[in-house]
C-alpha cells in the first residue's frame, strides 16, 4: 500500500460486514416487537374467547356440611388461597398437625385455600353467593337430584325438588263446619290416589278453602313431573307477557295517539287556527274513542286474569337444604309456594350426562342470543341489545360513508389545491384526535337539545312574517348571486386565471357561505314552523337521547376515518384511466361516478370498515346522546315505522359497562359480561368480515390478467 | 474524454438515449455533441439550440392535401416553460401522420393540444390555434367535451376502464346517454372488429376488460376509440409498452384504420413510422424541424438533422 497518492489510490479498508449491517439484530428485533404485540392481543382474545364461552357451562352441585353444622348446597365457582389470621390460623395449624385437614384444602405455600359457592336462594340466605374455606367441608358429596332452578326473579335457586302441587282455591266452608284437612284424591289421568291437604285462607276475596293436591311427591316424581308441567307453564307465561305486553301495550299506544290528537287541536285553538265547533267535536270524538279502549282494555285484564288463575294452581315444592326452607311464590309470601311458571329452567346439575349438559349450555346460549334481559340485566339475553347494536353500526354507517365520500370528493377532485385545502385536510385528521367524549358531548348539546328540540317544539325565537319572507328573498338573492359569480369566475382553460375572475371567485364562496348561514337562520327563527311533537310537551321527543343523536354523533366521530381513506382511495385512481375516460369526452362528473369511484370503491369499503369497527365499539359518547341500562322502548317495534330512531337504546359497549360494573349483584354478573363481550367482538368481527369479503369481490373486478 | 456514441444506433432502439455527458447551453439531452465530428453543418438545431429564428421544412407537397386538423403558430406553456413553440402544420384528412422526435421534445404535448386534453393541468397555457374541420379548437365558446368526443385518444399505457369488455367499448356512447341496447350492440361489434378483436372476445363480452392480455387491452383501448366514428384518431406511442408481436398486429390494425379514419400517431420506433405513416413530423426541442412525406423523410429528407435522426445517429 503506497501513501503517495491518496487520491488515485484509495485507503484500503478491512472489509468485514457487521452484524448490524447484516440486518439480523433488525430482525430480532422486529420480530420481537411483533410478538409482544400479538401476544397481548391474543391473551386478550383467549381472555374472552375462554371466560365468555364457561358462562353457560354448568357445573355439578355440591352439598357440605361446614364448622357450624349447617349444610350448603351450591355450585362452584372459583376458588383462591388466602390470608388466616388469629384464630383460625391457630385452628388450621392445630388440625394440621392432627393430620386432620383434608386433602388440597392448602396451597402449596400453607395458606387455606377457600372456594366461593353460588348458593341462590336469596329469599332466605340474603347473601346468594358465599366464600368457604375448603378446610371446614365435611361430608362432601354431589347429591341426585339436587337442582339449580334458574327464576324469572331472584335469582337462582338451588335446592332438592320435593314435590308439584296443583292447588285449587274452593268457597270456603261455613263458620263451625269442619272439613277434612288431610286426605286423598284421584286425579284424572294419573293413576293412583294422591295426598291433599286443606286449609282456610284468607284471599283479597275474602276466606277460602284452598286444598293442595301433591301430584308428584319425591325428588324423582317432582322432577319428572315438572319435565312434563313445565312447557304449559311456560305457555301460560308467554301468553301473559304477551298480552300485557302487545294487548295493552297496542291499547296504551292507541290512548295516547288519541289524546296526542285532541291536544294537538286544544293548541291550535289557542291560536286561533280551529273553531270552537270543531274542538268541540274533536273532545265528543276523543271521549268516544277513549270509552271504546278501555272496554277493550277490560276485555284484555279479564283474560290475562283467567289464564292467570289457572297458573296460580301449579306450584312446585324445592327445598333448600341450610334451613329446610321451600322456595316461596314471592318473599312477601313465605308461605305459598312457587308457580311452575317462575321457571325458566329447571337444572339438575348431578344428573345430567353430556349431552344433557350441552343441551343445558346450548340452550342458555339460545336464551342469551335471543332473549330479553331479565334482573336488571344480570341474567336472561341481550337480543334487543344485539340488534340496537346492530341497527346503530348500519345507520352509521349510512350516514358516515356518503357524507364521507362525498366530502373526499369535493376536497380531492374539485377543490383546487393550496393552503386552504391543506388546512382542511389537517383539520380533519385533526378531528380524529379529538377524545370521543368531547363528540359525546356536542351531540348532547347540538342534536339533542338543540336540534331535537327544534323538532319537538319548532323555534323559540322567530322574526316577524314580513321579515323572515324578506329573508326568504334576499336568500335567493344570494344565491342567484353566488350562481352567477361562480359562473363568471370558471377558469378558461388554456388561459391564465384573471384577476377579475379571482375576485369573483372568492366572492362566489361568500355568497355561497352567507346564501347557508341564511338558510339556517331562516329556518331556526321561522314563524311558519311549530314543532312536530308539541302536542307531547314538555316530554321530549326528539330532544332527548336517541338512536338517531347517536348515529349522527358516531357519524361525526368516524368521518375523518372516511374521508382519509376515500382521499386516499381517490388520489390512487390511475392518471391513465381518467384521462381515458376524459379522451372518450366524458365530463368531469362522469368520470368521477363511472370510473373513479368503481375503481375506488375497496379503498372507500376499508374506511367504512374502519369507521364501523370504530364506531361499534365506542361506548362513551353513547352515554351521553343514547344508550341506556334498560330501554323502557326499544327503537324498534311491530308497529309502523318499525325503527323509532328518536328512542334510547340499548348497546353493548354500554351493556358491558352497566353488566360489569354497574350491576347490585356484581358475581352473577361477571360471567356474562365476559360473554357479552365475547359476543361483542364477534359481532365486529362478523360486520367486518362482511364488508372485508364484499371489498374482495370489488377488487376482483379490477385485478389486471395482463402480464 | 472517450467520444461516447461513435457508433450507429440501430434503428430498432426503443430505449430512450442516455447522455453520458451533460450537453452545455441546453437542458435536453441530445448527443449532438457527438455529431460535431462528422462536420456535418446542423444550421436548423443550431438555431433552435440559441433559440433564434428557422424555418421549418415543411415539403409542399403536404400543404397541397386537404388538412383536417390545421396547427398554426400553437405554442403551448407549462407554467413557466415553453414546451411547444410556434408550431404550424397541417394535418392530411384521411392519412396517417406520424410525430417523430426525441422524448421529451412535446409529442405528447402536441398530440393532446388537439383534444384539449392539457386543459386538465391548471398551469398549461396556450397561444396561437389550432383548427378541427376549419373550426378552433380553443375558442372561449368551444364544448370541450364535444370537441373530445370527435377526437379518440389511445394512449401509451393501455387503460381499459374496471368494467366488462362491452361497457368498455360503448363506454363513448353511455357518457352520451344511449341506452338502446341495439344500438349499443352493433356499435360494439362494429369497434370490436374494427380493432380486430372481435373473433377473441365475442365470447366472452361480459368478462372484465381486465382479463385480456396486453396487447388485446391496447386493442380494446383502440375499439373504444373508434366506437363513436370519431374525426380523428389520436395515437401516443400505442406500442411502446407491447411485445413485437402485439407489436405487428396494431401496426396492420393503423393500416386498417387509416382507411376510415385520418390517424395521427406519436412514436418512438423509427421503423414503426416508417411502416405505418404517410407522412412524418420530425420535432426537436418543442419546435417542427421537418415535415414532409415518409418516403422523404426517412430516404431524402431536406435537412441533415432529420436524416441523422431518422438513421438512429442521434436522438
Ligand atoms: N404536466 C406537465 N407539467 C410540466 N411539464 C410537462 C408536463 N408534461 C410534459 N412536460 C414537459 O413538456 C415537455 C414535452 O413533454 P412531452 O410532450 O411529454 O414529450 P414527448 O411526448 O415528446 O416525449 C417535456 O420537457 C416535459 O418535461
Ligand atoms: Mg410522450
Amino acid at each position: 500500500m503506497t501513501h503517495a497518492d491518496p487520491h488515485n489510490q484509495p485507503q484500503k479498508r478491512p472489509r468485514r460486514t457487521p452484524l448490524a449491517a447484516r440486518g439480523e439484530p433488525m430482525v430480532w428485533l422486529t420480530g420481537a416487537c411483533l410478538s409482544v404485540c400479538l401476544l397481548m392481543i391474543a391473551g386478550l382474545l383467549a381472555a374472552v374467547l375462554v371466560q365468555g364461552s364457561v358462562t353457560f357451562w354448568q357445573p355439578r352441585i355440591h352439598q357440605f356440611t361446614v364448622a357450624d353444622g349447617s349444610v350448603v348446597m351450591g355450585v362452584p365457582v372459583r376458588e383462591e388461597a388466602y390470608d388466616a389470621v388469629g384464630e383460625e390460623l391457630a385452628a388450621i395449624h392445630a388440625a394440621r398437625d392432627a393430620g386432620a385437614l383434608p386433602d388440597g384444602s392448602l396451597h402449596a405455600d400453607g395458606r387455606p385455600i377457600r372456594r366461593l359457592y353460588r348458593v341462590g336462594n336469596r329469599e332466605v340466605y340474603g347473601e346468594p353467593f358465599r366464600w368457604v374455606s375448603l378446610y371446614t367441608i365435611q361430608n362432601f358429596e354431589t347429591p341426585a337430584r339436587a337442582t339449580l332452578l334458574e327464576r324469572r326473579e331472584w335469582g337462582v335457586w338451588v335446592g332438592m325438588p320435593q314435590s308439584v302441587v296443583r292447588e285449587d282455591l274452593r268457597p270456603a266452608p261455613a263458620e263451625g263446619e269442619a272439613f277434612e284437612a288431610e286426605g286423598f284424591a284421584t286425579i284424572e289421568g294419573e293413576g293412583g290416589a294422591r295426598r291433599v291437604e286443606r286449609a282456610v285462607v284468607q284471599t283479597p276475596d275474602g276466606p277460602r278453602l284452598r286444598e293442595r293436591v301433591f301430584i308428584a311427591e319425591g325428588p324423582d316424581a317432582a322432577l319428572s313431573a315438572l319435565q312434563r308441567l313445565l312447557p304449559q307453564a311456560l305457555e301460560r307465561w308467554r301468553r301473559i307477557h304477551h298480552l300485557n305486553q302487545a294487548a295493552i301495550g297496542e291499547i296504551n299506544h292507541e290512548l295516547e295517539r288519541e289524546r296526542l290528537r285532541h291536544r294537538e287541536v286544544e293548541l291550535r285553538h289557542a291560536e286561533g287556527r280551529v273553531t270552537d265547533a270543531a274542538l268541540g267535536a274533536s273532545l265528543a270524538r276523543r271521549d268516544a274513542r277513549l270509552a271504546e279502549l278501555r272496554e277493550e282494555y277490560r276485555h284484555v285484564e279479564a283474560e290475562v286474569a283467567e289464564i292467570d288463575r289457572e297458573d296460580a294452581r301449579w306450584r312446585f315444592v324445592i327445598v333448600e337444604p341450610t334451613h329446610g326452607r321451600f322456595a316461596p311464590v314471592r318473599q312477601t309470601e313465605p308461605d305459598e309456594f312457587m308457580r311452575l311458571s317462575q321457571i325458566v329452567r329447571a337444572v339438575p346439575a348431578n344428573d345430567l350426562d353430556l349431552a344433557g349438559r350441552l343441551g343445558v349450555y346450548f340452550s342458555r346460549w339460545g336464551e342469551f342470543l335471543g332473549g330479553q334481559p331479565r334482573e336488571a340485566n344480570t341474567a336472561g339475553g341481550v337480543f334487543p341489545v344485539i340488534f340496537c347494536t346492530v341497527l346503530l353500526t348500519i345507520l352509521l354507517s349510512i350516514v358516515v360513508v356518503p357524507l364521507g365520500v362525498i366530502a373526499a370528493l369535493y376536497l380531492r377532485e374539485y377543490a383546487k389545491q393550496g393552503l386552504i385545502v391543506s388546512a382542511v385536510r389537517v383539520a380533519v385528521n385533526n378531528l380524529a384526535g379529538v377524545p370521543s367524549i368531547v363528540y359525546g358531548v356536542f351531540g348532547l348539546g347540538f342534536f339533542c337539545y338543540t336540534l331535537g328540540r327544534y323538532i319537538d317544539a319548532g323555534p323559540t325565537v322567530v322574526w316577524p312574517k314580513s321579515n323572515w319572507l324578506l329573508g326568504v328573498v334576499g336568500l335567493l338573492v344570494l344565491t342567484a348571486g353566488a350562481v352567477v359569480a361562480g359562473f363568471l369566475a370558471r377558469p378558461v382553460p388554456g388561459q391564465p386565471v384573471a384577476r377579475r375572475a379571482r375576485i369573483l371567485a372568492w366572492s362566489g364562496g361568500l355568497l355561497w357561505l352567507g346564501a347557508v348561514a341564511l338558510l339556517v337562520a331562516l329556518f331556526a327563527r321561522s314563524p311558519f314552523f311549530h314543532g312536530f311533537y308539541r302536542a307531547r310537551l314538555p316530554s321530549p321527543t326528539f330532544g332527548a337521547k336517541g338512536l338517531l343523536w347517536s348515529a349522527l354523533t358516531l357519524a361525526l366521530l368516524t368521518l375523518p376515518v372516511v374521508i382519509v381513506a376515500t382521499e386516499e382511495a381517490i388520489s390512487a385512481v390511475p392518471r391513465t384511466l381518467r384521462e381515458g375516460s376524459y379522451g372518450c369526452g366524458a365530463s368531469k362528473w362522469q368520470t368521477i361516478q363511472r370510473i373513479v369511484l368503481p375503481r375506488a370503491a375497496p379503498g372507500i369499503m376499508t374506511g367504512a370498515i374502519l369507521a364501523m369497527a370504530r364506531g361499534a365499539g365506542e361506548v362513551a359518547p353513547l352515554m351521553l346522546v343514547g344508550a341506556v341500562k334498560l330501554a323502557p322502548e326499544l327503537p324498534f317495534s311491530s308497529r309502523f315505522p318499525f325503527i323509532h330512531v328518536e328512542r334510547s337504546f340499548m348497546h353493548l359497549g354500554f351493556h358491558i359497562y352497566d353488566v360489569g360494573f354497574q350491576s347490585p349483584d356484581s358475581e352473577a354478573s361477571r360471567p356474562l359480561a365476559w360473554t357479552t363481550t365475547l359476543l361483542l367482538i364477534v359481532i365486529i368481527a362478523v360486520l367486518n368480515l362482511t364488508a372485508i369479503s364484499l371489498r374482495a369481490r370489488l377488487r376482483r373486478r379490477f385485478v389486471t390478467g395482463a402480464f | 474524454m472517450a467520444v461516447t456514441r461513435s457508433t450507429i444506433k440501430p434503428m430498432t432502439t426503443h430505449s430512450a438515449p442516455t447522455p453520458s455527458v451533460p450537453p452545455q447551453g441546453a437542458s435536453v439531452e441530445t448527443g449532438l455533441e457527438s455529431l460535431a465530428a462528422t462536420g456535418v453543418q446542423f444550421t436548423v438545431i443550431d438555431a433552435i439550440r440559441n433559440n433564434r429564428p428557422f424555418t421549418p421544412a415543411v415539403h409542399e407537397t403536404i400543404l397541397e392535401q386537404d388538412a383536417i386538423v390545421e396547427v398554426k403558430d400553437f405554442s403551448l406553456h407549462y407554467g413557466p416553460s415553453k414546451a411547444l413553440h410556434n408550431i404550424s402544420m397541417p394535418v392530411p384528412r384521411g392519412k396517417v401522420t406520424a410525430l417523430i422526435g426525441p422524448s421529451g421534445c412535446g409529442k405528447s404535448t402536441l398530440l393532446r393540444s388537439v383534444n384539449r386534453l392539457n386543459d386538465l393541468i391548471d398551469s398549461v397555457r396556450v397561444t396561437g390555434e389550432i383548427l378541427l374541420e376549419k373550426s378552433p379548437v380553443y375558442a372561449p365558446n368551444v364544448d370541450v367535451i364535444e370537441l373530445r368526443k370527435h377526437t379518440g385518444m389511445v394512449f401509451q399505457k393501455s387503460n381499459p376502464f374496471p368494467m366488462s369488455i362491452f361497457e368498455n367499448v360503448v363506454y363513448p356512447l353511455r357518457i352520451d346517454g344511449e341506452k338502446r341496447k341495439s344500438v349499443l350492440k352493433d356499435a360494439c361489434e362494429r369497434a370490436l372488429r374494427g380493432s380486430a378483436l372481435w373473433e377473441e372476445v365475442k365470447d366472452r363480452l361480459n368478462e372484465s376488460g381486465l382479463s385480456l392480455s396486453g396487447g388485446q387491452q391496447q386493442r380494446l383501448c383502440i375499439a373504444r376509440a373508434i366506437a363513436a366514428e370519431p374525426e380523428v384518431l389520436l395515437m401516443d406511442e400505442p406500442c411502446s409498452a407491447l411485445d413485437p408481436i402485439a407489436t405487428l398486429r396494431i401496426e396492420e390494425l393503423i393500416n386498417e384504420i387509416s382507411k376510415r379514419f385520418t390517424v395521427l400517431i406519436v412514436t418512438h420506433n423509427m421503423q414503426q413510422a416508417a411502416r405505418v405513416s404517410d407522412y412524418t413530423a420530425f420535432m426537436y426541442l418543442g419546435r417542427l424541424v421537418e415535415y414532409g412525406p415518409t418516403a422523404e423523410i426517412f430516404q431524402n429528407p431536406r435537412l441533415p438533422e432529420t436524416e441523422q435522426y431518422v438513421t438512429g445517429r442521434f436522438g
